[in-house]
């Protein structure tokens, strides 16, 4: 390591990009409406090819009451906290977006078997601070902030809850919710004291279902917004209209002094690229357009619903996945106006492309990414949330999800899924189960920004 | 009279003596029947149920569009019995209750109830 103080993660991101190959992944699988009456679980997989249990669970942690619905995890501490040495990467924050509990995990004291160290009751939250349904989770430097889609009774647009860094509530951060609509993901580029959140819908909207009538009925987001971070209230709307529908996962470049980030919009399946000019205005386009794909007996044509994006540690590559055609794309974005593209695979999906993948029948598609700090190894998860699931995937109550590796190539770009890399959630002890969100123990090129 | 008697289709006809005044998934869940469940206000879908017979007062679910409640299902979680009822209850109930909505569309009276368009009264 050659990190010169001793707070977590990394003092840039070129130096995490030199950071060790990871050899553990933090992925949660749930049970959460698939009929098996068991909590939902954090499961700690084994990546490392010299191992005998590679390509393996290792550890399973299971919740402590039913019907959760884990879905997105984050740290308690980041590279923000790089120059804290009283700070420790330590504990990863697992929300269940149905119950609203959240659970604070141990993964530091053994990593390959991480324990419950708290939970903060749903309940609780609800009470104090009239939130519900969790979301995304960044550290602040050392406290943490929540993105909370509802209120107490699921209705949007919910708010921040925040959390201090021994997991007590705070309460709620932002100062104002300004005429924002709906909550989803969150990002914040401290140097230029902005932070980007985007839009899905109200837990009682999204959670039942995806009801694509309620889309024109304005029941689903098209707007991102631009925060003032320091201030902690929104400050500039921009209306995304059908080019933005349904806006999911926000990402800045992890360059701390870069204002470029994107967006995808899950719906209209388009990339939205932002930038501040020279006059210091943000400015938004569209850089990537996936069309629906019509199908032979159905009367409405799929579109492929980019259910998340990621950028590499370089901010050289993209990767997004359509959740229902079932591919994963790479684009190469060095210049982030012109997005190039540079590689694709199939994996499961709608579009029959590629049912089975290393001997697993994939059901569901490409859903969640976690990439390798290198840049060179992709893991993809394929469920993306219980009931919605149902609707799309229904064969994955009977299969559950799976979890594969993708080989990309950094320098002429390019990807492959490896062929020696797969994790049958069909197989799980107590049944097929549904995995979703991966952390790595060293972060990851989703859970660190730079201030 | 206070009670009422859920009887569980599914469940080789098991049937349980419940208050009207409590929800029926935390009257169920108390008699030690194992359900799933979720978000515990309506709001979620995850504690769905099929009322085979009886009635139901579920105004506080937030979940079903009318399609769906057409169908016969209720949520558990905020229902209160107002009748004897049959019920069937976990995912084995729940064929009716997702769709793929590119393949099957909701039409404008089947949407949830406060976007619906009501069908035209025949005169």
């Amino acid at each position: 390591m050659t990190n010169h103080c001793c707070g977590p993660g990394y003092a840039s991101p070129a130096e995490a990009m030199t950071a060790p190959r990871e050899k553990l992944l933090y992925t949660i699988a749930i049970y959460t409406g698939t009929g098996i009456q068991k909590p939902d679980y954090l499961c700690t997989i084994d990546v490392d090819p010299e191992s005998p249990t590679y390509s393996q669970v290792i550890s399973r942690l299971q919740m402590p009451g039913i019907g959760d619905e884990l879905h997105h995890s984050g740290w308690n501490a980041c590279s923000s906290c790089h120059g804290d040495a009283s700070m420790e990467r330590k504990y990863l924050i697992v929300p269940g977006v149905r119950s609203s509990n959240l659970h604070i995990v141990d993964c530091g004291t053994d990593p390959r078997n991480p324990t419950l160290f708290k939970v903060i009751d749903g309940a609780e939250i609800k009470a104090r601070t009239n939130l519900s349904a969790p979301h995304t989770v960044h550290c602040l430097g050392s406290d943490i902030i929540v993105s909370m889609l509802g209120d107490a009774q699921g209705n949007a647009p919910g708010g921040y809850l925040q959390l201090s860094k021994e997991f007590e509530i705070v309460g709620r951060w932002e100062n104002s919710m300004g005429s924002i609509k709906f909550g989803y993901d969150f990002w914040y580029q401290p140097r230029h004291n902005v932070m980007v959140s985007s839009e899905w819908a109200a837990p009682n909207t999204f959670m039942p279902g995806f009801d694509l009538e309620e889309v024109g009925h304005l029941k689903y987001g098209r707007e991102i917004h631009f925060w003032d971070f320091e201030k902690k209230e929104p400050k500039h709307t921009f209306y995304l209209g059908e080019d933005g529908l349904i806006p999911l996962e926000v990402r800045f470049h992890h360059n701390p002094d870069s204002s470029h980030g994107f967006v995808g919009a899950a719906l209209s399946a388009n990339i939205i690229h932002w930038w501040k000019d020279a006059a210091g205005d943000w400015q938004w386009e569209k850089i990537i357009d996936v069309g629906n794909e019509p199908h032979p007996e159905w009367p409405i044509p799929i579109p492929g619903v980019i259910s998340v994006i990621l950028l590499s540690m370089d901010d050289r590559y993209l990767y997004l996945c359509n959740w229902l055609h079932g591919d994963i794309r790479q684009y190469d974005i060095s210049d982030p106006h012109n997005a190039k593209l540079t590689g694709q695979v199939w994996m499961g999906g709608l579009l029959g492309h590629a049912p089975e993948v290393n001997g697993v029948k994939v059901t569901g598609g490409p859903q969640m990414i976690q990439l390798s700090l290198d840049g060179k190894r992709l893991y993809v998860t394929t469920s993306l949330f219980s009931t919605w699931d149902n609707q799309f995937y229904p064969e994955i109550r009977t299969n559950g999800g799976c979890m594969l590796m993708v080989n990309c190539d950094t320098e002429n770009g390019g990807m492959e899924i490896d062929p020696l890399f797969v994790v049958d959630f069909g197989k799980e002890p107590n049944g097929p189960s549904r995995c979703h969100e991966t952390r790595y123990p060293g972060g990851d090129c989703t859970s660190d920004i730079w201030a | 009279m206070t009670n009422f008697t859920i009887t569980l289709a599914n469940q080789g006809g098991a049937a349980f003596d419940v208050d009207r005044r409590k929800p029926l998934l935390q009257s169920l869940r108390e008699q030690g029947v194992d359900l799933p469940y979720g978000c515990k206000y309506g709001g979620c879908i995850t504690c769905a149920a099929k009322i085979i017979s009886g009635k139901v007062d579920q105004k506080a679910q937030r979940a079903l569009n009318n399609r769906q409640i057409n169908n016969g299902y209720i949520i558990l979680c905020v229902a209160r019995p107002m009748s004897d009822c049959t019920l069937e209850v976990g995912v084995e109930s729940h064929d009716k209750l997702y769709r793929n909505p590119f393949l099957d569309p909701l039409a404008a009276h089947e949407l949830k109830a406060d976007i619906a368009t009501p069908l035209e009264d025949k005169k």
